[in-house]
């Protein structure tokens, strides 16, 4: 039952579990680097350096197989609050917010800051506005918790809908760039590294749902953060002579903002609305680092930066997250971890792009094209770097980066042992595995609990239920490789749609949900549907009425939370025992109200 | 009355003493919507408008850091984290307050 006080206890190993996977990992990485030396075949190095870790979160994930639907579904309600953290800060990054991250900080600077604050806001608002009350409530999913608050099967069903489609986009996003960190770790085909990823996520959620996941994706996390910051902390230390990178390079930064004065790099000003994202491919450096507005306008630069924000605030794959741990106090800590944790791996991010910045402006001052360096030369044979050298003179634009390749590009431009790169590589696959993961876990249960079952609130007998769950799930993952197979599209333009869909559907309605006891089921449906068509709408117009994809937030979200007050004041005021849920889940103690819920269903079966 | 409401909100072992008094959940919800308005809109305006004015503060330096870059990235990345630990603070003691807390 969930009230024992057994499952509400945190393991106090857990810190023990996790030491000792970090040391695992480790070790793992310091084999490889005296195999390499010792001149292992390079082959060798890099399939172990993929598989190894594979096998670790695998293992986590399997050891915690589960029955108990309250711990297939929420972790029994007992993952402590740093964990949680972790775990919503790298399913709100995944790959994209480091791979594809690094590469536009590396071409267009301080213009990429949008998604950086934009995801801090998001988990301010989270935090304040959203988190603590889905927590009291309890429900597994989103489309539970909204259909349960409206009182109303359609609100139930129709969310599950519309939620679908964005995280199938990030599904398909995640999944597109791990496999191509994979495929290049590797040397296979992508479409091999899909389906390889597609069967690790449903071993890491298929044993013990999200028991497994939140497990073996903190693992995940971890590995994923250590790639990130090791290797820049090195190259941190070799340049600046202390790792601390985020810190440290300040004088580095406004060398290099000088030298690109001088080389001539332009200060472009974009217009208001203007959003040029550099795409998925061979792009050279477009601006100085650190002059804003360049590429983003200012108007652009605020309605992206809300509208990824609204869209983190209200993911339904990060939602179910906070309704894990011990209680509201501990989820309002959760927030405070995550972003702790994403600030600090943005600012790595943007740091590994300044030092590979730096890298290239050494060549431009100083190098003529006959004599490039061996680094640069080994990028352009693995074809992540493409050399103009028709010219006499270098310059910037001379150079072509891919730009999901410079995050690769820095342990070896630093000439870093060869391991590093590989590291740095599984750490990325990893991010992408901890997003796609919490993309299909999450999914898998909306389909489970709110379409397969979403006609009844009463949930099937345990057993049935978490078999269902795990189906789905699989089910979904299966979903996600065959599109991320069929249509091949920029992920970090697949992140952001997902985000903009995300936030015009949901965020205006869950933050009145909560804040505004007067709304009724059919705002809700109002709220739902008009932000989600205007979005889509918005986005399909796009080029017609002069607004990028990305910032059709701008009108979507509006429309989301006019549609939804102006329905509910249409129509007749929701009925006493509504209200007295809204107030009651305003009030962090007392019995968890979703838990309530299934002990009456468990009581009444019992009796019959 | 309300004297017996903090004792008991105050008391840790008094089972029960979560359930927070009927009459004080309007009081509750009034400051919890104060603490929301005090922890969103300021960060909100200060997210807004400081990578507005980015351009003309990078001409002066922040640990060697042009300091409009410095303030819109690590600056904003501070400020969320300060944000969000004063509002746990915060609501935590509104929570004690009003005996609204949980019991565990």
């Amino acid at each position: 039952m969930s009230l024992m006080p057994h499952s509400r206890l945190v393991n106090p190993r857990l810190g023990t579990y996790f030491g000792i996977f970090v040391s695992a990992l480790s070790g793992l990485v310091l084999l490889l680097i005296i195999f390499e030396q010792l001149g292992a075949p390079d082959a060798a190095l890099r399939w172990v350096m993929l598989i190894g870790p594979l096998l670790l979160y695998t293992a986590i994930a399997a050891s915690v197989f589960t029955k108990d639907p309250l711990d297939f579904f929420v972790v029994g309600r007992r993952v402590p609050a740093g964990y949680t953290g972790l775990g919503i800060a790298s399913s709100a990054m995944g790959a994209t917010g480091i791979v594809a991250m690094t590469g536009v900080f590396f071409m267009i600077g301080f213009d990429a800051l949008f998604i950086v604050v934009g995801g801090l806001a998001g988990f301010v608002l989270m935090a304040v506005m959203l988190a603590p009350f889905l927590r009291k409530f309890g429900a597994f999913t989103v489309p539970s918790y909204l259909g349960r608050r409206f009182n109303s099967v359609a609100v139930r069903i129709l969310c599950a809908a519309l939620v679908a489609v964005p995280m199938l986009l990030l599904l398909a996003a995640e999944l597109r760039i791990g496999s191509f960190v994979a495929a290049w770790l590797v040397g296979q085909p992508q479409s091999l590294m899909v389906v390889l990823l597609v069967f690790c996520i449903v071993l890491g959620l298929v044993f013990g749902g999200m028991r497994s996941f939140a497990w073996s994706s903190s693992a995940q996390a971890i590995a994923a953060i250590l790639a990130l910051i090791v290797p820049v902390a090195i190259v941190a230390v070799m340049v600046t002579n202390f790792p601390l990178p985020q810190l440290t390079q300040g004088p580095l930064l406004r060398e290099l903002v000088r030298n690109e004065a001088i080389q001539g790099l332009p200060i472009v000003d974009a217009s208001s609305f203007a959003f040029m994202l550099p795409g998925d491919g061979m792009l050279p450096v477009a601006k100085r680092f650190t002059a804003p507005f360049g590429s983003v306008g200012p108007a652009a630069f605020v309605v992206a930066m809300l509208t990824v924000a609204a869209g983190v605030a209200s993911a339904p794959w990060l939602l179910p997250r906070v309704t894990m741990t011990p209680g509201v106090y501990e989820t309002r800590k959760a927030l405070g971890w995550a972003t702790v944790f994403f600030g600090l791996v943005m600012l790595t991010v943007a740091s590994i792009s300044v030092f590979m910045r730096d890298y290239l402006m050494d060549i431009v001052a100083v190098a003529a094209p006959t004599e490039l360096p061996d680094w640069l030369r080994s990028l352009t044979e693995l074809g992540l770097a493409q050399i103009d050298t028709r010219s006499t003179r270098l310059a910037f634009a001379s150079f072509s980066f891919w730009r999901d390749a410079v995050f690769l590009s820095l342990p070896i431009a630093a000439g870093l042992p060869s391991v590093f790169v590989y590291f740095a590589a599984a750490g990325a696959v990893a991010a992408a595995l901890v997003a796609a993961g919490a993309v299909v876990g999450a999914l898998g249960n909306v389909i489970a609990e709110d379409v397969i079952n979403g006609l009844s609130w009463e949930p099937l007998p345990s057993g049935s239920r978490v078999w269902v769950a795990r189906i789905a799930l699989i089910v979904v993952a299966i979903l996600g490789g065959l599109i991320a197979l069929l249509a091949p599209t920029d992920p970090l333009l697949l992140l952001l749609t997902c985000l903009v869909l995300t936030g015009s559907t949901l965020f205006s309605v869950l933050v009145l949900s909560i804040w505004w006891k007067r709304m009724n089921s059919f705002g809700a449906i109002a709220g739902l549907s008009s932000g989600f068509g205007v979005a889509l709408v918005a986005m399909l117009a796009g080029s017609s009425i002069g607004l990028a994809g990305p910032l059709a937030g701008l009108l979507g979200i509006p429309a989301g939370a006019l549609g939804a007050m102006l329905a509910s004041l249409a129509t007749p005021a929701p009925n006493r025992r509504i209200l007295e849920l809204v107030r009651e889940m305003r009030i962090p103690g007392g019995e968890v109200i979703y838990d309530r819920e299934m002990r009456l269903f468990r009581l009444k079966n019992r009796d019959r | 009355m309300r004297g017996a409401g903090r004792h008991l909100a105050a008391g840790e072992s008094h089972r029960g003493a979560n359930m927070i008094e009927r009459k004080e959940r309007k009081p509750y919800w009034r400051h919890t919507k104060w603490q929301m308005l005090a922890s969103t809109v300021p960060f909100l305006v200060v997210i807004i408008v400081l990578p507005l004015y980015a351009e003309s503060l990078n001409t002066e330096k922040f640990l060697g850091f042009p300091l409009g870059y410095f303030l819109s990235a690590h600056g904003i990345a501070l400020i969320a984290i300060l944000t969000v630990a004063s509002f746990v603070n915060r609501q935590d003691a509104v929570d004690h307050w009003h005996g609204a807390h949980e019991d565990i």
